[in-house]
Formats: C-alpha cells, structure tokens, sequence
C-alpha cells in the first residue's frame, strides 16, 4: 500500500480525523467573505448592545417580575427597526440573506449582555429554520416575504417554532424516543387539509410571533413515522394562546403555550409529513436509495434543525459565560480587599483566568460545530463558494424581480428537497448533529459554571439585581434545558460522535 | 440521627409541623415580595413559636437551646420555604453578635418587645463581612454618643425590624457595631433590593445622616465579635443550606417516578438514577456534616469553630450544584416557578453568600490552619 493510502486510512481511524477537526476543514472551502460577515455582525451587535440593551435588559427583567404577563412589544419593533429578524433568511426568498456563520457570533455578543433579548431575537431563528428544514420553498418564501414586508412597515412579523408538548419535551427531540413518546398533538387527514387537536407548551415567542411552525402527529400510535409540519398563522379559527409561562430567568422572551382544538390547516400550509413520502417522485426513490424511510426522513428534518439551532445555544452559554466574567473583572477591579484592588490578589487573577478559559472554550466549541453544519448542514449549498459570492453580490431586489414566482413552482421545492435532503450522506447529519449537541452542552454547561464562579466572587454584590450578575445566573439555566436538556445532548453525542468506536452499542435502549 | 436528644427530636418535629402548615401552601405568591404583601402573618407565627431567639438566654426571653437545635430548625424550614430560614438566621446571627460583646442589656432590650416580631428582629446585612471591604459608614463620638454617617449596604430586614445591628468604622481603623433605630432620625431606608434569592426575606439599602448609634461592646471591637459569631453560627448557615437540599431533592424524586419520557416513567433512566444518587449522596453527606459540625460546636470538642466553617463553605456549595440538578431533572418544568425548584436554585445560591465572600471565607479559614489552629485533635 502507498504512504498516503496508508496515512488516508490510519487518519479514519477513530477518532476520524476529519470529523475531529470541522475547522480545518472548513477553511480550504470557506468563503473569505463569511470572515467580514462575522466581523460585521458582532460590531452591530455590540452596538445594539451599547444602544439599546445595556440600559433596557434590566428593567425589562425587573418589569416581568413584576407583571409576568408583560408582552415586551417595544423590544420586538426595535430588533425590527434594526432589521434583525430578516438577516439570516437567504436572499432568495427576501431577506437580507447573511453567511449562516455569522449568526452565532452575533449572538455571543448579545448574548454578553441579556439573554432575554437574545433568545427574543434568536428563537426567529429557531422557528425559522424549522421552516426552512422542510424545504418547502413556496411557504419559506411566503412567510419570508411577509418578515421583510413587517420589516418595511415597521410591523414586525416573527416565526415561533412549536415542537414541545406537556408530556412529550426529550421525546420530541429523537425519532427513536418518539416511536413511544406520549405525544397528544395530533394531525387528522380531512378533505382539504388536516385537523389539529393538542397543546404545544414553553414556546418561546409564542404570544408575540406571527406565523408558528407546528410539529404534529398523524398517527399518535406511531409518531415516529407520521411526523407533519403545518405552518399556522394567527387568527387561524381553531388556534389561540394558553398561558404564559412564570419562568425563573429570560423573563424578557415569553414561553407560550399554543392551544389548538379542531384547527382546520388547508393543504396549502401543510409544510412537509413523513407519512407522504411515497407520493414524492423522484424524491422518494433518492430516500430509498438513501435508506432513508419516514422515520429516518422525520429524524434528519430534526437533525436539520438542531445541527443549525444547538450551536446557537451553544453561543448563548459562551455569550453569558463572558458577561458573568466581565462582571467579576469590574467587580474584581472596583472591590478593595485587604488594602488592595481584588484584581491584584493571585486567586482572584486565577479565578478570572479560568473564567475566560470557559468563555473561550465554549466559543470554541460552537464555531466548530458551526463549521461543522455549515459543511454538512441543511444550507451547506449556500457555503459553496460560487453560489456564495453569486448570492451576496446581486441586490435584494434582483432576486426579488424572479424568485417569489420560481419559488411557488412545486418543481423548485422537489429540486431542493433533492439536493439538500436527498444529497445529504447519513455521515454528513451525524457529524453535524453530534457537534451540535457538543457545542450546545459544552457551552451552556460552561456558561453556567462562569455564573455561578461569578456569585461566589461577588458575595452580596451578586445577589442584587442592580449589579447584573444574579439575572446572568437565572438567565443561563434555561440554556442547560432547551433545544434538548443536555442530558438528551450527551446520549446525542455518543449516538453521533463515539458509537462509531462501539459499533454494538445502542442509543437510548438503556 | 442516632444521639439526638428527645428535646431535640420533638424540636425537629415541631419545625416540620410548622414548615408545611405555614410555609407549603401560598409558597410562590410569597416569594413575589416585593411586587407582592410580605409573609407578616407567617413571621408573627415564627415568632410566637420563638424561632427567633432559639439560642438566646432564659432571661432574655429567649429558649437557651443548643446551636443543634437552631440548625434543626434552619433545616426544617428551608426545606420547604429557605425566606423564613433566611430571617430566623439573621435573627440568630444579630443576637449572636449582642451576645458576644457581651451587651447583656442590650440584649434584654432587644428582647424585650416580644410582642412584636420586629422588636425580636434586630436587621443585620448578614450577606456581608465587615471587614472583607471598607464600610461606607463611620461613627463619630459627640459627648459620650455616636452618630453614624454613610450607607449601610443590604441590609437583611432593614425594612421589616425596628431596630438594625450595624457596622461602621471607627477613627482607628477597626470597625464596631451599633445598634440603630430604623424609626428614628437621621435614617434614610431604601427600598426592597430585588435580589436572586429569599425574596420574602427582604434586605434594603440604608443611608444614614448622622443618625445615633448605640455601641455595642467595645468600640474597635466588631471584627472580634464578628468572627466569634461566625465560628458558632457557620454551622447553623450550612444546616439553612442543607434544608434547601433536600427540599429540591424530595421534589425531583417525586417528579421522576411520575414523569413518563421514551415510555417509561425517567426514574427508571438509568442516566437520571446517577443524577438522583448524586444528588442523594450530597445531601446526606451536608445532613452528616451540619450535625457533626454542630454537635462539635455544643460540646466545644477540639477544632470546634473550624469544623462549623467547614461545614458552611462545603454545604452551601454543595447546595449550589444539587439545587442545579433538582431543576434540571424536571426540565423545563422545573425553570417554571410551578414547582418550587428554580426557587431552591436560587435560594441555595443566595445562601452560599451568607457571612459573606466565599472565597474570603475559604482563605480565613486556612489562615487559622496555617497559624497554628488544628482543624483536627
């Protein structure tokens, strides 16, 4: 055997080194545009941050406790008037089509700040990418258009993504916890469209978004399989809010509870079902051939949405990781001890090593598992490099003179669904799934960690509200628990990153 | 607990009696405080039973037990709602220090309104060690009396007692307390700081104008007594804390054997069992410590005071990381204030800042080590 057939086979060896190392791979195809987009969005939001967060975040948090019922709509037309809810939708269905890789370190820096508003402007996202996983271009770029047109007149139009219910929140998270999953938001097959009936809980942005992608079941016995996408918007007879949510932290984001009793949802708005793959053409047979049946095809629409979402999370646990630490170096800096500034003790200096370790690990972490969806993920197209710079040189309103009529052409959706769903390798959705999951604990838990680190620093100045810290603490928990409790992330890892090694371990038969 | 006295015992059951009649029910609405009426019924109930003045002297009103029985309680009301555990410590911790200087008359007098719980409960900012940082407020003699100047920061029940226990720094550089009345001139109090944890035990901000201060004991002497206090009381911290611990685990072990995920209720995960025996384990571990630490303190045994601090600094941070996983075991339901987890969480790590920074705690305590003081026999 030669040298490099040698070395080519001693490097798939696990750990594979590829998969090891999303970054250097990611290099030789990254686009150098993406480097400027990052540098871009982390000024705006530290300017965003300095404007309007630093002085708002507070009070915000303080007016929740005092009115949990308090809808922060301010909040919403400001993040609209800064135009953050259309920057990530790709130009192609009108917006203002940023690098996908920008997006996390954006939110690192809001995320330094408040994570209330954070989560208020990132979980667009989440709703978002929901929407955009099931590649139906006709609806992405409907619902798209109406974000830009909110934008344009100044009346803000959000996505809230509807996954979790009362008794289903880590079922919903996997297919194989799903198979026996006591899932009770069910989809019936009517004339025209389907008929819901269930409860989607703790859904971020609820109360204060537009349109809300629905995760529902067709067959409640077997939701592994039947998995259906609806998107429902307000107003739709048969749809209204529960309550909202009395939550220890990110008071400023609201957690809805989406009630839906004999909602009648048209065909038009059904987004994708598992149980239709059959009737799919040409798609069908790519699944087949990809081995891919309703249940794995109900899988990687999650894996979709988490291998772009969790390293989102990941950068919230490195933006609150790094908030906590910048107030207990002010703190340390301000606070005379033993006749001395705090910063100049050797254990204080240590401490506030280590809490810049965490940040700077947890930043780590996601940007690899950004590299990693970018690559593999469900808009890998958009990081190659023609299709990139051809995306980000033509004017919004070129793209808009064609696009809005293309994309209602079913043969544009099926042309999608080919290349992103059909093309993506099996390898491909578990190394992007697995870093996710990776970035999303390692940064939230370490998050979590600097908070705690900065409290017992600042003893009785921590536990004021007016001091910051506290809020970061109350903030950061919730991180540890959505997009997945890190305990369903860890199964994920070993499902994705180390059951390679242990080719006879099953995941989640425990 | 195996050579609990009969005394004891009843005392526990007692706390546990009075725990969930008064501090279950209405737990969530309490802790609302300040956008909701401050829990006065249940304080007056506390006092009554004299959860105040649990260590006081006879002859000072008080029920002259043990510090095992002062923890006893803290662990018992904690364990349910850590607010009320919040002001019997101050309470204690206030008399602790009268004590330790000795004031017997002024602790007569402190105890003398026993009518009233805000007589009983002198405000001290508890959070705080006075000499970690240097006090904004000074004392100054004008004729044999003390006016005191300058802003007493967080200060515990400032706006629930009538009277506050104060630091503030003398000419020679030390620091003494002062017994302040909060109704009387020269007193500025501010309002309730929202805070992270035991909101219905409130702390406010207090800015003195020359306002007369009554010393307590020796001036120049507040460090000595202060340090005395901690020694003995630490202890009684660590059983609040420890209280708080298994309040969260009781409350997670219930929701796994009824919260059902991939079919099968997560008790039986074994992924949640590790996470519910090391929540298991800890606790039992701080239960072991406070009551060992506060037997050592009753009987005086060799390495008394250490063992009390070493309770505190392990217990609380414990508490920190079990509170953690109590929210985390209920997901998302456990981030809602529904089911009093998050609440835990936040009380535990407001706990952890009791007798002040921690990390100035950790080098107190092995400074004594270092000069000499043997932790062990």
């Amino acid at each position: 055997m030669s040298r490099k057939g040698e070395s080519s086979l001693l490097l798939r060896e696990f750990p594979d080194f590829a998969e090891t190392m999303q970054g250097l791979a990611a290099m030789e195809r990254m686009p150098k545009g993406v480097v400027e987009e990052c540098r871009e969005a982390v000024a705006l939001a530290r300017r965003f941050n300095r404007t309007v967060a630093r002085n708002y975040a507070l009070e915000l948090d303080r007016r929740m406790q005092e009115d949990p019922t308090y809808l922060p709509w301010e909040l919403v037309e400001e993040a609209n008037r800064w135009g953050f809810f259309t920057m990530w939708i790709p130009k192609l269905f009108g917006g203002k089509g940023w690098s996908l890789s920008s997006i996390a370190p954006f939110v690192e820096e809001l995320a330094s700040e408040c994570l209330a508003i954070t989560n208020l402007i990132g979980v667009h996202y989440f709703g978002f990418s929901i929407l955009a996983a099931t590649w139906n271009v006709r609806l992405i770029d409907m619902i798209s258009r109406e974000v830009a047109e909110g934008e344009r007149t100044g009346k803000p139009c959000l996505v809230s993504g509807a996954v979790t219910e009362p008794e289903a929140g880590t079922d919903a998270e996997e297919v194989e916890l799903l198979a026996r999953a006591r899932v009770r938001c069910q989809a019936r097959r009517v004339e025209g469209g389907y008929v819901v009936n269930g409860r989607k809980i703790f859904i971020s942005n609820g109360h204060l978004s537009t349109w809300h992608i629905l995760i529902a079941y067709e067959d409640l016995e077997r939701p592994d399989e039947t998995m259906i996408a609806f998107a429902v918007k307000n107003g739709t007879p048969g749809f209204s809010f529960g309550r909202m949510e009395k939550k220890m932290g990110q008071k400023g984001c609201p957690a809805s509870e989406l009630v839906f009793e004999d909602c009648f949802i048209p065909d038009e708005y059904m987004l994708v079902a598992a149980s239709r793959l059959g009737e799919m053409g040409l798609l069908s047979r790519a699944a087949r051939k990809a081995n891919r049946g309703p249940r794995e095809l109900g899988m990687q629409l999650i894996d979709f949405v988490v291998s772009a979402t969790r390293p989102g999370v990941g950068a919230m646990g490195a933006g609150v990781a790094r908030g906590a630490f910048e107030l207990a170096l002010q703190f340390a800096r301000e606070t005379e001890v033993g006749g001395k500034p705090l910063v100049n003790h050797e254990w204080a200096q240590c401490l506030l090593a280590e809490m810049y370790v965490n940040a700077a690990l947890a930043r780590l972490s996601y940007m690899e598992a950004n590299y990693a969806n970018s690559m593999h993920g469900m808009a890998r197209l958009l990081g190659f490099k023609p299709l990139y710079y051809y995306h980000r040189a033509l004017p919004t309103s070129v793209f808009d003179r064609f696009m809005p009529a293309a994309n209602r052409r079913d043969a544009v959706t099926t042309a999608f669904r080919l290349l992103v769903m059909a093309g993506q390798g099996e390898e491909q959705e578990r190394v992007a799934s697995g870093w996710a999951s990776l970035a999303k604990v390692a940064g939230t838990d370490l998050g979590v960690r600097n908070c705690q680190l900065a409290l017992e620093l600042m003893g009785q100045a921590g536990l004021r509200h007016d001091r910051r810290a506290e809020k970061c603490l109350r903030d950061a928990k919730l991180l540890q628990i959505y997009e997945g409790t890190n305990q369903l992330n860890r199964l994920n890892i070993f499902k994705c990153l180390v059951a390679p090694a242990a080719p006879e371990a099953r995941a989640f038969e425990d | 607990m195996i050579g609990m006295s009969e005394e004891l015992r009843l005392l526990e059951g007692m706390a546990r009696d009075f725990a969930l009649k008064e501090l279950v029910e209405g737990r969530e609405e309490r802790d609302r405080y300040p956008f909701a009426p401050l829990f006065e019924e249940v304080l007056a109930k506390a006092h009554e039973v004299g959860f105040f003045s649990i260590l006081s002297p006879e002859e000072a009103g008080g029920a002259a037990e043990p510090v095992q029985a002062l923890c006893l309680v803290l662990e018992e009301l904690c364990r349910e709602d850590a607010s009320l555990g919040g002001a019997v410590f101050t309470a204690a911790l206030s008399r602790e220090l009268l004590r330790q200087a000795g004031s017997e008359e002024d602790l007569k007098e402190a105890c003398a309104g026993t009518a009233s719980p805000r007589e009983a409960l002198p405000a001290f900012p508890s959070f705080h060690n006075p000499s970690d940082t240097p006090l904004s407020l000074r004392a100054v003699e004008e004729g044999g009396a003390y006016r005191l100047t300058g802003k007493a920061e967080y200060v515990v029940l400032g706006n629930v007692a009538s009277r506050a226990l104060l630091p503030a720094g003398s000419a020679d550089g030390g620091w003494s307390l002062y017994l302040v009345d909060l109704r009387g001139e020269g007193v500025e109090i501010g309002e309730p700081v929202l805070s992270l944890g035991l909101h219905a035990c409130p702390a406010v901000d207090l800015l003195l104008h020359g306002a007369p201060g009554e010393l307590v004991g020796e001036e120049g002497k507040g460090e000595v007594y202060f340090e005395a206090a901690v020694d003995r009381l630490s202890v009684a911290a660590a059983a609040a804390s420890c209280g708080v611990m298994k309040g969260s685990f009781e409350t997670a072990l219930d929701y796994a054997r009824q919260r059902i995920q991939g079919g099968r209720e997560i008790v039986n995960w074994s992924e949640v069992r590790m996470i519910l025996s090391s929540m298991a384990v800890r606790t039992k571990a701080a239960e072991m410590l406070v009551r060992g630490a506060a037997a050592a303190v009753d009987a005086a045994s060799p390495g008394w005071a250490l063992a009390s601090r070493a309770a505190a600094l392990q217990v609380q941070e414990a508490a920190t990381e079990v509170t953690c996983d109590g929210i985390q075991l209920l997901g998302g339901n456990g981030y809602m204030q529904d089911y009093g987890q998050e609440k835990r969480f936040r009380d535990a790590k407001q706990l952890q800042a009791l007798l002040g920074m921690a990390p100035l705690r950790k080098l107190r305590y092995i400074r004594r080590v270092v000069d000499g003081e043997r932790p062990w026999a």
